[in-house]
């Protein structure tokens, strides 16, 4: 027998066999997803990134969380039975939680069967998200925010164990379905850290069980159940048997009412979820042209055969894929380190501001995707004013070249050569060098200056650049996750790496924080947003907008930004599937 | 000398270099990268936050507490958990020797079958069209960028024919068979050219020896020749090369692991790398090490059950 028969027969046999050990039921119900990133375990309190905040969400679930159909996004009771009752002097938050919601089945209860969350797991969850020696990413959620806790925190991260019976005043079970939270000062934010994922509710005797590997055992209370974490590519979860009853909703804002189709049906509606960890642009897109997944964002490389004009191409319209875009609640932005004194010069600022073509960038690195940002809170947040522009957005040379003359560069003349500092990525290496031209029509003088991902920000937190880039991103639908990354006490190494400290808008915005949700407070933060706009604190560049596709036969999808719990809602039509699989 | 005595004495000599490797990562860490603590708390930390992580992680003892805890890993093999991910690392290892391994052991064993056999042709026919053929083959198989080899596999075999997965990877045999064959297939083009000229070099090398002369003369078959002779001689430094390769099987493959997305451990330390994940570093730092090490005395015992007349001192 010749060679290359034999190989043949080799690869065939093993290609029988591995088709015979694949058999899936016609009838189940299966999404495909995507997680471009790693996923890196399924500890709560360790979800610092969206992607793994997506998959704990599948099988965790906190106190509150966004509703699927509402937009602009509102919470909702989620393991709470009503929203808090929340005291006159807006520190006291006490919730009713749901009655007889269990944990998924685990080794660790008795007889392998999972008991009732009780409020207590609640506070047993927020100190473990506390206790410094979890070395939880998500502390920062509650740091300074509730009575009592800080302090413990402190006190037990001196200890060599931390003890968890000690109470906290600012935390606590009133009974068996009473939680009471107590905040250290007025913060009407703090109702948003109990719809994300580091506040869920776990169970003590897991984590005692499980004791490091518990970040590998994930038993929550969420619609589906993972037995074990392998660290693997592909992550396959199946229905929760014991998850309790909850429905699609009823209600949906005009924008969503063509997902109302499964209203009223029992959650989660499909039977599986396998979610591929692919990290490279080319295997995503190719993985889903082929219709092996079911979502998927538009590579950059991708885009102009994809989409013309914000419409898709004939070959994706016929095979039955849809195009959903949806403005995100982000910001790019290029910060000055104002620790250094040339900044403090407010005329230098707005000319290299007027000198950027913002136009241009959307242009070449999103597509002409994005909408040009005129101050730092994003459209769709209280406070940003949708009418207002920026008089010194570029491209505008003229005003640049004056601002630059009073600012006391004439033609940047006198002016040292300044340092911008990017990750050292091709696309923001590309980027730099846009920027770097566009300060050169002026006469200022741009040193790039690359470093990897960890370095870079590492010289941020270490007040080591002068003029930096990058992206915030909303991680809670407020406009106090924009304007506080000017706040003076929240200079580097916290969020505000341009160390802007300014006495007058620290003030108007610790005033403008402590107020209720109201018009009285969407007017403040406007002022507050127009004040550093105009102060240009940082060369405001875009905000983004995500383009996303979804096969056909996926029902329920739209784009969401903090709805991490959203695969519940989603469902597939098997037969549409097979039916439109033809034209792949 | 005895082997077992030569064993014995080289691995005690690892003992020192295992220790300069201890203190070349304890150097570079502490001198060169950057604070953990930025990437680990985010966006929002604080300077009280990073001094308690300092405190957890233990960077703020001694640096000599923080050499000898390297070293004391290094010979105990508990390399404690992952910074990032948390995870227990010599279970990431674990978990990611295999995938690594499913796509590296068997492109080690075809690569190296197909680049001997095509050096052994190719020698054999030495200036006819075949050896000219191959020899541009060859040039062109190295001088494409394997990215190009892999975008252009993975959407021609993977997307338009459909014949292989595109990407993924799932546990356990035989399931994970079908998503190595392309980057198997498509790494052995990319590593053919340079092994097929290296051996084909090597072969040559023996190929004008004069008692290679003496057997053509004595009128043997060509094929023994190449085979009982020509090939036998050139063992030296054709097991040199592949033994070499060993130990680096177990790190996988870091491009190829990322693209074809499978869990190995290639990819782990890329991640542990763009986080900053020391731990990881560490382990893998020192693993490679003793692979190497170990292999190099292995190849050293391997010479003298290929070549009589190679001893040990």
């Amino acid at each position: 027998m010749k060679m290359r028969n034999i190989l043949f027969m080799v690869i065939g046999s093993l290609l029988l066999v591995v088709g015979c050990a694949k058999k899936h039921d016609a009838n189940e119900r299966v999404l495909n997803l995507v997680s471009p990133a790693e996923i890196k375990g399924f500890d709560p309190i360790q979800a610092d990134d969206l992607y793994s905040g997506r998959e704990i969400s599948k099988i965790y679930e906190g106190l509150l969380h966004y509703h699927w159909l509402k937009v602009p996004y509102e919470l909702e009771p989620n393991l709470a039975e009503s929203m808090p009752e929340i005291s006159k002097d807006g520190l006291t938050y006490t919730f009713k939680i749901l009655k007889g919601v269990k944990f998924q089945d685990d080794a660790a209860f008795p007889g392998g069967k999972g008991r009732e969350v009780e409020a207590a797991d609640f506070v047993y969850s927020i100190k473990r998200l506390a206790d410094a020696k979890t070395v939880s990413t998500g502390w920062w959620v509650l740091d300074g925010k509730i009575k009592g806790l800080n302090e413990w925190r402190d006190k037990n991260a001196k200890l060599p164990t931390t003890n968890y019976d000690e109470e906290v005043e600012g935390v606590k079970a009133l009974d068996k379905y009473t939680l009471q939270f107590r905040l250290a000062k007025i913060n009407p934010q703090f109702i948003y850290s109990l719809a994300m994922p580091f506040t869920y509710v776990v169970a003590k005797e897991v984590v005692a069980k499980y004791g490091k590997e518990f970040i590998n055992h994930p038993v929550g209370t969420g619609p589906y159940i993972l037995p074990l974490f392998d660290q693997g590519k592909q992550i396959t979860y199946t229905k929760n048997p014991t998850f309790r009853e909850k429905f699609y909703p009823k209600d949906a804002s005009p924008e969503l009412q063509r997902l109302l189709a499964d209203a009223g049906k029992k959650l989660p509606l499909v039977e599986k979820i396998v979610v591929h960890i692919i990290k490279e642009d080319q295997p995503r897109w190719l993985k889903f042209n082929k219709g092996e997944v079911d979502i998927t964002s538009v590579p950059k490389d991708n885009f102009a055969t994809a989409i013309k004009n914000n419409k898709l191409s004939e070959e994706l319209l016929n095979k039955g894929i849809v195009l959903e875009i949806t403005p995100g609640l982000d910001v790019t932005y290029t910060a000055f380190n104002m620790e250094n004194k040339l900044f403090h010069n407010k005329k230098l600022r707005q000319a290299m501001y007027a000198a950027f073509d913002n136009p241009k960038d959307n242009q070449l690195f999103y597509n002409n995707t994005a909408f040009p940002a005129q101050s730092i809170i994003p459209p769709g947040v209280a406070g940003n004013d949708p009418k207002y522009i920026n008089p010194f957005k570029g491209p505008n040379l003229e005003l640049a070249k004056k601002l630059l003359a009073e600012a006391g560069y004439p033609n940047g003349k006198g002016l040292p050569e300044l340092k911008y500092d990017i990750p050292d990525s091709t696309t923001s290496r590309q980027g730099g060098e846009f920027f770097q031209k566009q300060m050169e029509q002026i006469g200022v003088k741009i040193k790039i200056v690359t470093s990897p991902w960890p370095e870079f920000q590492a010289k941020v937190k270490k007040k080591a650049v002068e003029i930096y880039g990058l992206a915030w991103m909303a991680d809670y639908p407020d406009a106090e996750n924009f304007l506080q990354l000017f706040y003076g006490p929240n200079k580097s190494p916290g969020a505000n790496g341009s160390n802007y400290d300014n006495p007058e808008f620290n003030k108007q915005f610790e005033d403008a924080v402590s107020m209720q949700d109201s018009p009285a407070r969407t007017a403040k933060y406007e002022k507050l947003n127009k004040f550093l706009a105009e102060e240009v604190v940082a060369l405001f560049g875009l905000h983004r907008q995500a383009y996303t596709l979804e096969q056909g036969w996926l029902k329920n999808y739209h784009n969401s930004d903090f709805s991490h719990d959203y695969v519940q809602y989603l469902n597939v039509d098997n037969a549409k599937k097979a039916e439109l699989l033809k034209k792949f | 000398m005895n082997i077992y005595s030569y064993v014995l004495r080289r691995l005690l000599y690892m003992i020192p270099v295992l220790l300069g490797v201890c203190l070349i990562i304890f150097v570079l860490f502490n001198l060169v990268a950057p604070d953990p603590a930025f990437i680990l708390l985010g966006k929002h930390a604080t300077q009280i936050q990073i001094d308690q992580l300092h405190h957890e992680l233990g960077l703020d003892r001694s640096f000599v507490a923080q050499y000898i805890d390297i070293v004391k890993s290094a010979f105990t093999f508990d390399f404690g958990y992952s910074w990032a991910t948390k995870q227990n690392i010599l279970e990431m290892i674990k978990n990611g020797a295999g995938p690594s391994l499913s796509i590296t052991a068997p492109l080690f064993v075809i690569s190296n079958i197909v680049a001997i056999s095509l050096a052994l042709l190719v020698a054999f026919y030495r200036g006819k069209f075949i050896d000219k053929f191959m020899l541009v083959f060859s040039i062109a198989g190295m001088s494409i960028p394997s990215l190009a080899v892999v975008l252009f596999g993975q959407w021609f075999f993977g997307y338009k024919l459909g014949w292989f997965e595109i990407s993924g990877y799932e546990r356990g045999f035989p399931e994970f068979v079908p998503y190595v064959i392309l980057p198997v297939i498509l790494y052995t083009f990319i590593s053919f050219g340079g092994d097929t000229r290296f051996y084909r070099t090597v072969i040559l090398d023996e190929v004008y020896q004069d008692y290679i002369r003496t057997a053509r003369s004595k009128g043997l078959n060509e094929v023994v020749i190449m085979f009982k002779h020509v090939l036998k001689n050139s063992m030296i430094p054709i097991l040199t090369n592949i033994i070499i390769q060993i130990p680096f099987l177990i790190l996988g493959l870091l491009f190829a692991e990322s693209f074809f997305s499978i869990p190995g451990l290639g990819a782990m330390i890329i991640n542990a790398i763009n986080n900053s994940d020391f731990p990881v570093i560490k382990a893998m730092t020192i693993i490679s090490a003793i692979g190497f090490m170990v292999f190099q005395i292995i190849t050293d015992v391997a010479y003298t059950m290929v070549d009589p007349r190679m001893r040990l001192k």
